[in-house]
């Protein structure tokens, strides 16, 4: 069964096109490896010397997957904000690293740059992201601050034309790999939230190192690490945004990328579902393929409405972004339902699977483990339901912001 | 130089049914490019960047297969033609090849003609061939590596890989040539032709704009092939006795 069929409300040709291309490439490019780039990351040690990890971003960048929704003009494909989803589906359908890219890459980074930047930032900094050349990460975690992002200690101290940035950041996305970060950190300590500022560092600046975190539960076949920064002079002209704004610019970021791991986890149910199907007709049990038993059906059904209910609600906030509306807490909602749903899909595929579930011979165990993560980062599940709460008590709402992420134009973009 | 690649869409992997009456039910699977056309639309990209020109992607076939058709439009190929007809549905290799042939001559400049040395659907391997005879080009089957396409000269020097050798030919141009596996590493679609693509009208000829009344066999039914008779199992208490009860058997068959 076809299970992006009848979504033309949201999707055109342009879209299907688009989808049969990110497919091939994850089944020929990485379906064949996964298995063992996966285990790499269970066995890893000291710096990153996985060498397929450099060479998978670069081809993404060249088929022009890292600026899927970046104007034309600054590098990218000039597709739309659903076929950034598509695409994250349609990469996390196969494992989940390949979607951290696009999360991190296009939809903290990247977007953000779209959204924030000087006509100069976007030429210098936008533009090789888009055309995949430089890669990109965000970084917005400490070893003591996650969800309470205003309680970071990374400082900025302003010197003349420059900022001198002080501090360490964890659980870094493409630690190891990027080449700009957006870097927050405090210009003005005693401001708490409105003392923080945003900042474009190149990793080839002096003072900026980074090493990867081992033994992580998920997305193995990625590289996630710490990146610190010991006095790195930073020159004023990248700092994104006004200073003070960067709390703003920060939580903006996740409303895209949380976005993508919404799309992702969508990929992720379907993954898990149609590797579930698969298996049901042909195992037997007391004379019947397990399919026929209604225990087990039950299971696949529920991935089936977890799937389409997850998908609507990603294609809702695309469609709203599309349009240039405000969408936190339609993207919000998005993500915490469908990576809610992404872990219990995985977790019901490796029931159908049995004791084959179990191991690695089968992919639904890396399937629940790469899902695991998405209920964490990017806002905890906790943090999503406070905000559902908020928006539906009326205590929170969307304040309009300085700049917005801008509305898609098929003119304008092409 | 205007090179057309015929392209036929089959469905993904071995996995089709067959139906009652032996045809392909390729219902609900993945519909594909044809892995050999793939590697020709290929090969006609890179002689197309280099001399410059005109790559048509055709296919006789149904509405369908547009989408592959735009698949080898966002790869790169410049032009495309879809051949569709109600008379075309039931048409054999032989009779699609004079179809093809037919709108090819009313094309007029077309200088090279590739396809795959086979489709993965049917695999009779015999439509390039059949395709250079009704055109009366020459006919290059099993192409391995394109080592010259002389625009100018009108000629083109290829390897054809058979199984015990490598044979160099040359031959004048216009030509047909069917390519083999891995002969280059076809593209990906470019995301930004996608976008120019994706509606693009598919000009589309039907019998009437082809002209010529291609008459040819078309497949008229298909019957399985007769079942094997069962075959009998020779008892006896031992080895010996069994031996002995089948050389009489095989005898009176007059086998032996
Ligand atoms: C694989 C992976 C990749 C990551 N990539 C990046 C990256 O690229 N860039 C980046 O900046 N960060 C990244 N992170 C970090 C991630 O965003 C944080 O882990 C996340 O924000 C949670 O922060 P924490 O781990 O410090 O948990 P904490 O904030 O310490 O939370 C611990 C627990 O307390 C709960 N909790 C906290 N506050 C509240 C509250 N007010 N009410 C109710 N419950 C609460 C949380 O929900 C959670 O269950 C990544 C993490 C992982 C696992």
């Amino acid at each position: 069964m076809d299970f992006t069929a009848n979504y033309d409300m949201f999707l055109n040709e342009e879209h299907e096109l688009l989808r049969k291309t990110v497919h091939d490439f994850a089944e020929k490019e990485v379906a064949p490896h996964i298995r063992e780039w996966d285990r790499s990351g269970a066995q890893a040690e000291g710096p990153e010397t996985r060498m397929h990890i450099r060479p998978l971003l670069q081809k993404m960048g060249q088929l022009g997957f890292l600026g899927i929704c970046v104007p034309a003009k600054y590098g990218g494909a000039g597709m739309d904000y659903l076929a950034l989803a598509v695409v994250c589906e349609e990469l996390e359908r196969v494992d989940s690293a390949l979607r951290v890219v696009l999360s991190v890459h296009t939809g903290l980074n990247s977007l953000s740059l779209l959204q924030w930047g000087t006509e100069e930032q976007k030429q210098k900094y936008l533009k090789p992201q888009a055309e995949g050349t430089k890669f990109a990460g965000y970084c917005l975690t400490e070893p003591n601050s996650g969800t309470d992002a205003g309680a970071m200690l990374a400082t900025a101290r302003r010197d003349g034309d420059s900022y001198i940035l002080n501090g360490e950041k964890t659980w870094i996305s493409l630690a190891d790999v990027a080449d700009h970060f957006l870097v927050f950190a405090k210009t003005d300590p005693a401001q708490g939230n409105r003392g923080i500022s945003c900042f474009i560092v190149e990793r080839a600046f002096p003072g900026v190192s980074s090493h990867p975190i081992h033994g992580k539960l998920g997305v193995r076949a990625g590289n996630t690490g710490s990146v610190v920064l010991q006095d790195v002079r930073v020159p004023a002209a990248n700092r994104l945004g006004e200073e003070g704004e960067g709390f703003k610019i920060a939580m903006s970021a996740l409303d895209n990328g949380r976005y993508t791991v919404a799309a992702g986890a969508t990929g992720l149910i379907q993954a898990s579902l149609e590797a579930s199907l698969r298996y049901a007709q042909e195992r037997h049990t007391f004379g019947v393929p397990i399919a026929d038993h209604q225990l087990v059906k039950r299971m696949l059904s529920h991935m089936v409405r977890k799937l389409d209910t997850s998908r609507l609600l990603v294609y809702r906030a695309g469609w709203m972004k599309n349009q240039g509306r405000r969408n936190t807490r339609e993207t919000t909602l998005a993500k915490w339902h469908a990576t809610v749903s992404s872990f219990e899909a995985a977790d019901d595929a490796i029931q159908v699977h049995g004791a084959y579930g179990y191991s690695d011979e089968y992919p639904v165990e890396r399937y629940l483990r790469n899902a695991r993560g998405a209920i964490i980062y990017e806002g905890t599940r906790e943090l999503q339901e406070l905000l559902q709460a908020d928006f539906a008590l009326g205590t929170r709402e969307n304040r309009p912001l300085r700049r917005e992420l801008p509305a898609y134009s098929a003119e304008e973009w092409g | 130089m205007h090179i057309v690649v015929c392209m036929k869409q089959v469905p993904r992997d071995n996995s089709v049914k067959i139906n009652n009456d032996l045809s392909i039910n390729a219902e609900g699977i993945e519909q594909i490019m044809n892995l050999f056309d793939e590697y020709a639309m290929e090969e006609a990209l890179q002689w197309n960047e280099k001399l410059g020109g005109k790559v048509t992607v055709l296919s006789l076939g149904p509405d369908e297969w547009k989408e592959q058709i735009r698949r080898a439009l966002a790869m790169g190929a410049t032009d495309a033609l879809l051949l569709n007809d109600p008379s075309y549905a039931n048409l054999d290799v032989l009779g699609a090849a004079k179809v093809v042939a037919d709108a090819i001559k009313k094309l007029g400049d077309v200088d090279l003609v590739l396809a795959g040395r086979n489709s993965t659907d049917d695999e009779s391997g015999a439509f390039g061939p059949a395709l250079a005879r009704a055109l009366g080009w020459p006919q290059l089957t099993y192409v391995g590596k394109f080592l010259e396409v002389n625009d100018g000269a009108k000629k083109m020097v290829v390897e054809r890989h058979l199984e015990e050798q490598v044979e160099t030919v040359e031959t004048s141009l216009p030509a047909v040539a069917t390519v083999v596996k891995d002969i280059n590493e076809p593209r990906y679609p470019s995301l930004l032709r996608i976008k120019k693509v994706a509606k693009v009208e598919i000009p589309t000829w039907g019998a009437a704009d082809v002209g010529a009344a291609s008459s040819a066999a078309s497949v008229a039914g298909r019957v399985p092939p007769p079942p094997r008779p069962k075959g009998e199992i020779v008892d006896g208490a031992d080895a010996a006795e069994k031996v002995r009860k089948l050389v009489d058997k095989l005898m009176e068959n007059q086998v032996i």
